[in-house]
């Protein structure tokens, strides 16, 4: 069966046909290219995919697209503004947040909606929130300090 | 007090030359020619030496020959590029440059170098403000140790990452974002049984799904096998399946939806065949044989004591029989370590397109392009020109992404189709039929003398390799970890073997420093144990065994620079080993050491007509920072801003060869083929070239170890909960004898992400199975720690100057992961009196032991 959404996606609105069993994360990376969404684990473990709807965390390799229909969708390629980093970006570069880089844009785009939600953090509530996103590379450590970083930069 | 005395000296150092890193030297006094009184009695030199150094230099040199055979090119490197100026004041006097130094490590002086002098250059001029053959009471030919300042502006330093911009914006491209024009997705039928016959398969139903566009079975490929050393798989089973999980068929369609119900619609009739799952039932004479003569294979080790042994390893030095019969005490155990998967969150890709030119062009996350190369145009019988490796960064590799993997079959799904093929794993095809982590079984005999000291040790180590051998690319087809069974311990008498098995489960493969964190535990787990049956604390039975400057490994390898014991003492002392501790909570101690590795390396670089630099580079991005590190290298050499300097990835058709990442190798060898790139354009530049773009090109093979090695020392410290057997990580310290830091980030990146997967195979990480079949299917069966599995952790840094990289770089990525599981084993131990020899250490396993124990002591 074929569907008709209207989305909008980083800030730009999209009226799309879609075969209504496809996933969301497909969707974002085989019909527009936004392929900074990764596909980890493919059940909602790792966090690789996640993507904010409406400004909430979500896996979107669980959802499918038609679960976006008259939502707002924003991916990690939707972060910075313009040619500005956003600080979670640019703290996870100085910091060294970010070493492969497969689950850095989940980190990032659950970062920042801690941030939005959690403006200063403590530690305690960043290990909490960042839970459900897996990284293999840093032992988590520098993705912690490089959200303490941007929390930091946020309030300034 | 080593480790504090060595930090009091460095700041006495950096408070005479500005916070430069030193480089240790040593040498032989030989009396001079009395040149230096008069070259000091200059007004104008002891004014430099003043207002350089801070002191009234005494009127004469000490003059030093080296002594090591390799130190004299650290020294000429110095020589050539580091120090003050010495500016003479009229041209017609002689300048010079000096280097600031420690004499001793604690007389301040400088190290002359006059433009002209009579001695060779491995002769050092030594000018202090005392008459150091007085105050050191030395003679011709007494040995001095010198420790000399060098300066560097870019090595050393926290510079962030050069590819991050494209990695938190998630414009980096990896092998599964490439998109082609006409891209059909491949996907595979996988055997349901760990060892069958096949007897027929049958298509029909596949081939007339719409949008099926090509079906391929072991009849439709040539019968080739292949692997990384040991060529003994197939590309698609051929007659017979050996594990759950291997490849049957292969479907290209045009959507992965369509490929995946194509592969559901294949049907495979198998007559099931008697199966082995335990290795140690593998090796007796009623067990199935997996390969009917594997000693065919190519690159099969020739040595087969029985058909399901894929390779042997062996050690022996002294007379371990006769150590064992002498010594006071004789301990054994055994330990087990179960399958662990690398968890990389990249499951692996491969893209295949033929193009115009009859190009086979491959992106895929691979680590060794190079080898795949070779690998892929044996597996598809085209010469090595006609196939393409395009760089792609990799989505984490720990070992696991070294083998050609699904290109060879997206190769004939394209040729088939006449279109590129994209072929992804899921994670749970990551989990069935990966190349996991060696399962093994490990036994241990050691022999110790009344005083504590270990005379011998004989080990065997059995490791589960799966129903293929082609994962391992080590020449003997074994893992690293087979060399470790003697730890850091200075053992005369020694026998180690390392066997690598046939069962009918999912291939074993490479996973960061393979075969070691397997080893360490149990040889660490075994050293402790040996100390509470001695009742010697667990850090004096080390310090009493530990290998020393100038001694053997038990394997006879000699060692110099040796910094086991002042890396122990980092971590007791960061550890508070000797603090008392509260109910419940205990300590634990674990060491290991490792070589950098070894390979060839290739490096170009290109001045361009804007001032940029580009350097070229076979490295792949496995997300190590060792890009960011060859760029720091170049940005020192040249004496250019780092940002000038831009670092990419050369496809396979740049250089001849290069051996890529693996082994502990990137920084010590592409690392110095970089050094070396970047060292002839300074040449060129120097003499005088200047036509643009100007580029120069070099390589750096290494094929021996070297006897400087680096060291870990772990402390654990836990809490067990007496009620539930529940362990609790309260924090971890790790020490590390380092050499030269690059870069403080990538290096401290690289211990953390090490550490927490030392963790994992600690405490979760286990690939359950029953009879052949992976039940932890999916990352939520299989456990990887999540932020809140992060302890508190405390890393100490030993640097000095005796690395074998360049600038006297040591390797890291594959050092920490290693003590983890012995650190906390013994910390359990230590809180409750349990102990544990199987991995990982669960609540379940305490609490059997304290239930059966009756409570804890």
């Amino acid at each position: 069966m074929t569907l008709r959404i209207r989305l909008s996606v980083n800030g730009s609105a999209r009226e799309v046909l879609i075969p209504s069993s496809r996933r969301l994360i497909d969707f974002l990376r085989d019909d527009l290219g936004l392929t900074g969404t990764k596909e980890g684990c493919g059940v909602g473990v790792c966090g690789a995919c996640t993507v904010l709807l409406d400004g909430r965390m979500i896996s979107s390799c669980l959802a499918l697209a038609a679960f976006a229909d008259g939502a707002e969708v924003t991916t990690v390629e939707g972060l910075a503004d313009d040619e500005r980093l956003h600080p979670v970006q640019q703290a996870f570069i100085e910091y060294g947040g970010a070493q492969c880089g497969i689950c850095t844009p989940g980190q990032v785009v659950a970062a920042k909606a801690l941030l939005d939600e959690v403006p200063n953090p403590t530690e305690g509530e960043i290990r909490e929130w960042m839970l459900g996103n897996l990284c293999r590379c840093t032992g988590y450590y520098k993705i912690i300090e490089s959200i303490q970083k941007a929390a930091g930069h946020a309030r300034l | 007090m080593d480790a504090r005395h060595s930090h009091r000296t460095r700041a006495h150092a950096e408070r005479l030359t500005g916070g430069e890193s030193l480089e240790q030297f040593e040498g032989a006094v030989l009396s001079g020619v009395n040149e230096g009184a008069h070259f000091l009695g200059l007004g104008w030199v002891r004014d430099a030496i003043r207002r350089i150094a801070g002191f009234d230099p005494f009127p004469g040199t000490l003059n030093v020959r080296l002594v090591d055979r390799d130190a004299l090119p650290r020294w000429r490197e110095l020589r050539r590029d580091a120090g003050l100026s010495l500016t003479p004041p009229d041209t017609h006097s002689c300048g010079g440059r000096l280097l600031p130094a420690l004499v001793e490590g604690r007389i301040p002086a400088v190290v002359v170098i006059p433009e002209v002098t009579r001695y060779e250059d491995e002769v050092l001029e030594v000018v202090a403000p005392v008459r150091l053959r007085t105050v050191l009471g030395l003679r011709d030919g007494d040995r001095v140790r010198l420790e000399i300042a060098t300066r560097h502006v870019v090595v050393g330093k926290p510079i962030p990452r050069v590819e991050g911009s494209e990695k938190v914006t998630g414009q980096a491209r990896y092998a599964a974002d490439v998109r082609l024009p006409d891209l059909l997705w491949g996907k595979v039928v996988r055997s349901p049984l760990p060892h069958a016959r096949i007897l027929r398969i049958s298509a029909e139903k596949a081939r007339a799904l719409p949008g099926v566009r090509a079906i391929l079975t072991a009849d439709d490929l040539p019968p080739v096998l292949v692997g990384r050393r040991m060529l003994d798989m197939p590309l698609l089973a051929r007659d017979r399946v050996r594990f759950v999980g291997e490849p049957v068929a292969a479907v290209a369609a045009e959507t992965s939806d369509v490929a995946e119900e194509a592969v559901a619609l294949i049907e495979v009739e198998y007559e099931d065949l008697p199966a082995v799952f335990d290795p140690l039932e593998a090796l007796t004479a009623e067990a199935p044989i997996l390969h009917r003569d594997a000693g065919a294979y190519e690159g099969a080790p020739k040595e087969r004591p029985h058909p399901n042994v894929q390779s042997i390893q062996r050690h022996r030095e002294g007379d371990p029989e006769r150590g064992l019969r002498q010594a006071a005490r004789v301990f054994e155990h055994t330990f087990r370590t179960p399958r662990a998967h690398q968890g990389y969150l990249e499951p692996r890709a491969s893209v295949v397109r033929i193009d115009e030119a009859g190009r086979v062009q491959v992106w895929t996350c691979n680590k060794t392009p190079f080898r795949l190369k070779e690998q892929l145009a044996r597996a598809l019988e085209l010469p090595s020109e006609r196939i393409r490796i395009n760089p792609v960064p990799i989505g984490g590799d720990f070992g696991g992404k070294g083998f050609s993997t699904d290109v060879p079959l997206a190769y004939h799904l394209a040729r088939a189709t006449g279109r590129p093929v994209k072929m992804v794993m899921g994670y749970t095809e990551e989990l069935m039929a990966g190349c996991p982590r060696h399962p093994s079984i490990i036994t241990l005999r050691t022999g110790v003398d009344a005083e504590g000291h270990i005379v011998a040790r004989t080990a065997r180590a059995i490791f589960d390799g799966g129903a293929y051998a082609a994962f391992k690319p080590r020449p003997n087809v074994d893992l690293h970890g087979g060399h470790q069974a003697g730890g850091v311990y200075r053992i005369p008498h020694f026998e180690a073997e390392s066997v690598c098995v046939y069962t009918n489960s999912v291939p074993s493969g490479h996973a960061r420093s393979p075969g070691e964190p397997q080893m360490i535990f149990a040889v660490e787990s075994h050293t402790d144990m040996i100390a509470h049956e001695l009742g010697i604390d667990p850090a004096d039975f080390r310090r009493r065994n530990l290998v020393g400057d100038g001694e053997r490994l038990a394997t006879g390898h000699r060692l110099e620079r040796v910094k086991a014991r002042e890396t122990l003492e980092a971590a007791l002392e960061a550890g508070d080993w000797r603090a008392p501790r509260r109910p419940h909570v205990g300590r634990g101690l674990a060491m290991s050491h490792r070589f950098a590795g070894l390979g060839d390396a290739r490096a170009r670089l290109r001045l361009e007509t804007d001032g940029t630099v580009r350097l070229i580079t076979a490295i792949p991005d496995t997300g190590t920072g060792a890009h960011t590190v060859f760029r720091q290298i170049v940005a020192e050499v040249l004496e250019v801003p780092p940002d000038r300097v831009v670092v990419s990835v050369g496809d396979t058709d740049a250089f001849e060869s290069d051996a890529g990442v693996g082994g502990s190798r990137v920084t010590r060898v592409a690392g110095h083929a970089v050094d070396r790139a970047a060292r002839a354009m300074r040449e060129a530049l120097a003499r005088g070239d200047r036509t643009l773009p100007l580029q120069t090109e070099a390589r750096f093979s290494v094929n021996e170890t070297g006897t400087v090695t680096s060291f870990c020392a772990q402390v654990a410290e836990v809490e067990v909960d007496p009620e539930t057997g529940c362990v609790k990580v309260l924090r971890m310290v790790t020490a590390h004898d380092a050499g030269r830091v690059l870069n403080p980030i990538g290096h401290q990146g690289q211990i953390e992400g090490g550490l927490l997967q030392g963790l994992g195979l600690a405490m979760m990480e286990a690939m359950g199975a029953e009879d052949g079949r992976i039940s932890t299917l999916s990352l939520g069966d299989y456990k990887l720690p999540v932020t809140k599995d992060a302890p508190p952790l405390t890393t100490v840094i030993l640097e000095d100057s005796v690395g074998p990289g360049p600038f006297q770089a040591k390797a890291i990525g594959e050092m920490s992961i290693s003590p983890v599981a012995a650190a906390i084993a013994n910390a359990i131990f230590d809180a409750c009196g349990v102990r544990l020899r199987d991995l990982p250490l669960t609540a379940e396993q305490v609490f059997f032991a304290l239930q059966s124990r009756g409570g804890t002591r």
